[in-house]
């Protein structure tokens, strides 16, 4: 694998919330509903990362409700992507950079290239393209800002969709009366397992500002491929009162719904753990998706979280041993 | 000026790219293009060429690479065959509508089923109506010529839309025959560095590919109508400049072989030209006054040039190299433009066609024969018995 021999930038952490940047990169003006995940999650990340960013965005709610009749709420250059496509054409804009400083065309930095793609662009339709750019070494963020279903298309089921979830493809009936019966796909572990050029994946919410910031910054002063995975509660498709999208994020955290990591070069590092996790239903219970459940399905889910939960004691072994940084 | 040199179509393509100075190439294997990547791939490797070579994960991949690349200001090649083409389908539309100038090489191959790597030329035509420029070579050297001209009239500033190249599979792109290829001093003189508009930059921030309103459609349509309008015009200066320069003679849109006293033609495109051209003159031996039209360009389609070749030939002959099962005329595809080109002359010629070479069959010189007693008994008749017949059933 060649190693990539380009001036790229190194972002320091931000250490309080005094500190952070105060230019906005995702500016006001987009058509998502009220109390967004996706829409602040995109703020948070374009602050973190900067004015030296390109941003590739596939279709997905993140496209539609911000780039709207011609204008956009990007301050740094953005692309549309297909739904299928973003890692390959953040890959072909990675090329186009490397060629452009070999010519001397362009000076630099590196730009931060990032890919911000919803489940559906991430694990599904978009997870062939993802893998190979990863695979290739290229130098760019993919981003999954997980809202747990095809939100944009009138929030249908994708392999983020939690069991039990009711969408407008797994609506409950009186023979399928969970709804969703499948568990989803784990898409972190995707990354980490097959892809030995990704050095650095990290999960995180938008109820945890600074640890999202932080971990965007982490993630964009490595070399190499990157992922992170990030909870973005989203009202419409959750049906939960819009006041509450920090809170739902919060709860997933605490009910164990979600775990906090990072992942870097083989090693886990989990943060926010609670003492003692809530019972799932805690979480549930906020959100008209979850509301036609029967006690025993919840149950099935807290079995399900149970289980998810013992990896967070006992971190995952890596199926490969990952060479260290040369 | 350099001596000629016996290369394949496949060579061929590949020392165009590399004339071009591409600077990010997306490769996927199927055949028979496969020998372009594999060439350029040799290149890159040997220092030759100075450019970016992705592996891509698929077709569909290939065209967002280079998609990408176009829109960060790269010069940008890829290429494929049958379903590889159609494998990439969901991009020639954004690839288009995004105005980026990108190159797809194609080596024709029959779609399956069934597995066949043939020529037919159903895997290009199928992405025919995406606003791309299409076009057929009819040699290794025309191959390499369409390369240069294609990144010039594509790269324009009056047109800013892709290209793609294509010549027969096997026909062309694995036969050898002589190729001269240009000297560094002609390319330069010839092709200008490709210049982007508005390119994905730290600098200038721009948004590449908003959604719109509904009223806001029709006139971005309009515009790249009005766009394609001016192609023509692109061509014919990149055409003669190309000629000048390299020593050349083409015809920008239609090769016209013996046509100006013919009373029937074929019209044609890609490989079977060769043959087709041999037939002529064998049947002009023969007292019968055929002729060839050999489209360089189906988008755009040059209605009016044709109308103006063909419009005084009694009766014509459309050799059909693809599908559209179903269509109008029951065979393929060029006949329904040829007669709708044809349609407001006052003396119109009578057009039948012949499905030929498909799954990469040999279109002999007997098949045009017989192809021409068909045309001159519909001379004879004046009609044609049918609109289309299979050579060979
Ligand atoms: C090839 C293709 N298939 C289907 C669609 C329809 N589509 C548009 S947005 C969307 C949902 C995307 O879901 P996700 O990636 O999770 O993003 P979200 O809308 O949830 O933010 C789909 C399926 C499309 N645009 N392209
Ligand atoms: S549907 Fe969900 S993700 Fe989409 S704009 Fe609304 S809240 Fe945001
Ligand atoms: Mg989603």
């Amino acid at each position: 694998m060649q190693a990539f021999d380009y001036k790229y930038q190194q972002l320091e952490p931000v250490k309080s919330f005094k500190r952070v940047p105060g230019p906005e990169m995702y500016v006001p003006g987009h058509r998502t509903c009220a109390g967004c995940g996706p829409a602040l999650n995109y703020r948070l990340v374009a602050k973190a990362a900067g004015k030296d960013t390109i941003f590739i965005g596939p279709t997905g709610c993140m496209y539609v409700a911000n780039a709207s009749y011609l204008c956009t709420p990007y301050a740094v250059s953005w692309i549309h992507a297909q739904i299928t496509n973003g890692g390959a054409v953040a890959s072909g804009i990675e090329a186009a950079f490397k060629i452009a400083m070999r010519k001397g065309r362009h000076a630099g930095p590196f730009p931060n290239i990032i890919v911000m793609a919803g489940d559906g662009g991430t694990v599904d339709i978009g997870l062939q393209a993802m893998s190979a750019m990863m695979y290739r070494n290229h130098k760019v963020l993919f981003i999954c800002y997980d809202n747990e279903s095809y939100a944009n298309t009138g929030v249908q089921t994708s392999p983020m969709t939690p069991y039990g979830a009711a969408t407008t493809f797994t609506p409950p009936g009186k023979e399928i009366p969970e709804g969703k019966t499948l568990f989803p796909k784990n898409a972190p572990q995707l990354v980490i397992g097959g892809h030995p050029a990704v050095k650095y994946v990290a999960t995180t919410t938008i109820a945890h500002p600074l640890d999202l910031m932080n971990k965007v910054r982490k993630a964009l002063s490595q070399p190499g491929p990157t992922f992170l995975h990030m909870l973005c509660p989203c009202p419409k498709g959750w049906l939960f009162d819009e006041k509450m999208t920090r809170e739902m994020a919060r709860l997933a955290v605490e009910t164990g719904m979600w775990s906090m990591y990072e992942w870097e070069n083989g090693t886990y590092k989990y943060t926010n753990v609670p003492k003692k996790y809530k019972p799932v239903g805690e979480y549930m219970k906020h959100q008209g998706r979850f509301a036609h459940l029967k006690p025993e399905h919840i149950a099935k889910m807290q079995a399900f979280v149970d289980e998810k939960i013992k990896q967070v004691q006992r971190p995952i072994p890596v199926a490969a041993a990952v060479p260290g940084k040369q | 000026m350099a001596k000629a040199k016996m290369l394949t179509g496949c060579r061929a393509a590949a020392e165009g790219a590399k004339a071009a100075e591409v600077e990010v190439i997306c490769s996927y294997p199927i055949r028979p293009y496969t020998a372009i990547m594999m060439e350029l791939a040799k290149m890159v490797a040997n220092g030759e060429l100075n450019a970016e070579f992705v592996h891509g994960e698929g077709e569909h991949a290939q065209l967002s690479v280079v998609l990408g690349a176009c829109a960060a200001g790269a010069r940008a090649y890829t290429g494929s065959s049958g379903v590889g083409v159609t494998y990439a389908m969901e991009l020639y539309s954004p690839m288009a509508g995004g105005r980026y100038p990108v190159q797809m090489t194609i080596a024709d191959r029959t779609l399956d089923p069934p597995g066949d790597f043939g020529s037919e030329h159903t895997d290009a035509m199928c992405t025919r109506d995406n606003g791309w420029l299409l076009g057929w070579a009819c040699s290794p050297q025309e191959v390499y010529d369409n390369t240069l001209i294609a990144y010039r009239v594509g790269e324009d500033h009056r047109v800013m839309l892709p290209q793609m190249v294509c010549q027969d599979g096997y026909f062309i792109s694995h036969i050898p025959d002589k190729v001269t290829l240009g000297e560094m001093s002609q390319v330069k003189e010839f092709l200008p560095p490709y210049r982007p508009i508005g390119p994905l930059s730290l600098t200038h921030p721009v948004s590449h590919g908003p959604q719109i309103r509904p009223d806001q459609g029709a006139p971005m349509d309009a515009m790249r109508a009005q766009t394609f309008l001016a192609v023509p015009k692109v061509i014919e200066e990149a055409t003669a400049d190309f000629n000048r320069i390299f020593g050349r003679n083409y015809d920008p849109f239609v090769e016209q072989y013996k046509l100006a006293d013919a009373e029937i033609a074929f019209f044609i495109m890609g490989a079977h030209s060769n043959t087709c051209r041999t037939a002529v003159d064998r049947l002009r031996k023969q007292g019968v006054k055929a002729g060839m039209a050999r489209l360089r360009w189906v988008r755009p389609w040059p209605t009016h040039q044709l109308a103006t070749a063909l419009g005084h030939v009694k009766a014509i002959g459309v050799v059909e190299t693809s599908t559209s099962y179903g269509g109008a005329m029951r065979g393929g595809n060029l006949i329904h433009e040829l007669r709708a080109s044809l349609y407001d002359l006052d003396e119109r010629p009578l057009v039948t066609s012949f499905m030929g070479g498909l799954g990469g069959e040999t279109i002999w010189p007997a098949d045009f024969d017989n192809m021409a007693k068909v045309l001159t008994q519909a001379v004879k008749e004046k009609k044609v018995r049918n609109y289309v017949q299979w050579l060979g059933m």
